[in-house]
């Protein structure tokens, strides 16, 4: 579970700009997510590029 | 032809129309005359076209000029409501107040128009795609339960004969579970493959396009016309697209099936599992070489694909989200996007580096097998409003259990289908999942035809 309290000083950072009981509800609802991505967090993919490539060239793109 | 018209499928009205022995004409009234009959208790399209008569006329003056245009002339197909049209509003299932999309057509709707199909209707998807249960969708297999999601309109209409196919989107299954729980084919084409230009985007990555149809003959012919490359799409590939329906009517000995005994055969409700492992002793039985594997990083899966959707669906709804309309979206949706903010950008790097990950371990699956098979979902369509299952004589909710089989693909962005194999002791339809080579779609199609024409689920029809 995630603490409110905790978090307090952190929500303005995420840009979550929510009712204090609002905040709550999502924290809850994040909380079984953020166990599967801290799951994830313990892999070490240090060498891995990531899924993710720049392309330059994507605005020149054309339908042939 | 024989039997009602709304039965038929577009294997067999495709060369009925093209021969001026059935009318595009009769075929779209027979459609429209049964979403009148049924969709009261369905609730499946949102939208009916206004112009989808005086399109059939134009395709049937246009075939009986001999300008048949090819297999989907005169075909009536419904487009998810988040496919922009130039002809019917799109909202993307949201109601929220100063939302608006434009009229133009998706590149999606744009093939289909310029093969001659006739876009009937805009059928229901979970607000924004988000979800799985599409309401106010009811199944037609048992109206108290829901029709799976978010492309749950098209899996209803389409199982229901209420159009002869339909345009679906997957993000995390949202194709393949409709076409599980409402006992259809639906396929998620590979990452690259259909354009989503004109989609609603939901998470631009994880994103894609696929339809959904009674058969999987007919889900080849719609592949036809919707694969191929458009630079609009910035994940398009300029890759070749073969005749799909010559990898139709080929014997399936000789293909290596891989059987992935981790993460999809684990939690599964009973009749599932006796259904799927069925289903390979089938295949195996008809000359497939079934090999068993284990791919151990899949456990990593499900925080990977929260990261990357939550926050790309943020990152999409930013706007709404500083102007405050969030608050209007539905309970579930607006939870899921305010909690995209929570998402890190390490995590979301994390989740992509991951993504690379799992792509290399199924490059070495593939280099030994030439489909990973599986259940579709763990589960069989749920009743409505109910939020947690029993699997395995545990309770799971029903957002974790529905997408368990079906996000893998999304992650890896490998072609997917999803193809009835059975039904469960209340009579809900339940999905095999066949997964292939990236754009190796007609291998995939190859064995879910083969399965297919070995059995007879595709012959039933929901009582409605």
């Amino acid at each position: 579970m995630i603490d409110p309290a905790k978090i307090d000083p952190y929500v303005e950072m995420f840009g979550l700009d929510l009712p204090p009981e609002r905040l709550q509800e999502v924290l809850a609802a994040y909380g079984d997510i953020l166990v599967e991505i801290r799951k994830l967090r313990t892999l070490d993919l240090t060498d891995v590029h990531p899924a993710i490539v720049f392309e330059p060239t994507a605005p020149y793109r054309k339908t042939p | 032809m024989n039997g009602e018209l709304w039965k038929q499928s577009l294997e067999k009205l495709a060369p009925a129309i093209r021969a001026g022995k059935i009318s595009p004409v009769a075929i779209t009234e027979a459609c429209l005359d049964r979403i009148e009959k049924v969709d009261g208790k369905l609730d499946s399209f949102i939208h009916v076209s206004r112009h989808a008569l005086d399109t059939a006329r134009t395709a049937e003056r246009e075939i009986k000029a001999g300008k048949w245009r090819g297999a989907l002339h005169g075909i009536p197909v419904g487009v998810k409501d988040n496919y922009l049209t130039r002809d019917m509003p799109t909202t993307a299932g949201s109601t929220a107040p100063n939302l608006s999309f434009p009229l133009r057509d998706s590149a999606a709707a744009a093939r289909l128009r310029a093969a001659g199909a006739v876009l009937i209707g805009k059928t229901r998807t979970h607000e924004f795609a988000w979800g799985n249960v599409t309401p106010p969708v009811c199944n037609p297999w048992d109206l108290t339960r829901v029709p799976s999601g978010s492309s749950g309109g098209s899996g209803a209409a389409v199982a229901a004969g209420l159009c002869v196919a339909a345009l679906g989107s997957d993000t995390g299954g949202s194709i393949r579970m409709p076409a599980a729980a409402c006992g259809t084919v639906g396929l998620k084409a590979t990452f690259g493959r259909v354009s989503r230009d004109g989609i609603v985007p939901h998470s631009w990555s994880l994103d894609h396009a696929g339809p959904l149809t009674r058969t999987v003959a007919d889900t080849a012919l719609m592949m036809q016309v919707l694969a191929g490359y458009d630079a609009v799409d910035p994940a398009c590939q300029a890759q070749p697209v073969p005749d799909y329906a010559r990898a139709l009517g080929k014997p399936v000995a000789g293909l290596k099936i891989g059987v992935c005994r981790n993460h999809f055969f684990e939690n599964l409700q009973e009749d599932v599992e006796s259904a799927v492992e069925k289903a390979v002793a089938d295949l195996a039985a008809a000359g497939a070489q079934v090999i068993e594997l284990k791919i151990p990083l899949l456990e990593y899966g499900l925080g990977a694909i929260f990261a990357i959707e939550l926050s790309s669906s943020t990152a999409y709804h930013d706007a709404s989200l500083l102007a405050g309309r969030v608050p209007r979206y539905q309970p579930d949706v607006r939870t899921l996007v305010e909690m995209g903010r929570l998402v890190t950008g390490p995590d979301y790097l994390k989740a992509e580096q991951y993504r690379s990950a799992l792509m290399e371990e199924y490059r070495k699956v593939f280099e030994s097998v030439d489909v990973v098979i599986g259940p579709t979902t763990p589960i069989t369509a749920w009743k409505r409003g109910e939020w947690t299952v029993q699997v395995a004589g545990k309770p799971e909710s029903v957002l974790a259990a529905s997408w368990r089989f079906t996000y893998p693909y999304n992650l890896t962005g490998l072609p997917a289908i999803s193809v009835p194999c059975g039904f469960d002791r209340d009579g809900l339809p339940i999905g095999l999942q066949i997964a292939g080579r990236p754009f190796d779609e007609s291998t995939v199609l190859r064995l879910a035809h083969a399965y297919e024409r070995a059995h007879e689920w595709k012959d039933r029809w929901p009582q409605l």
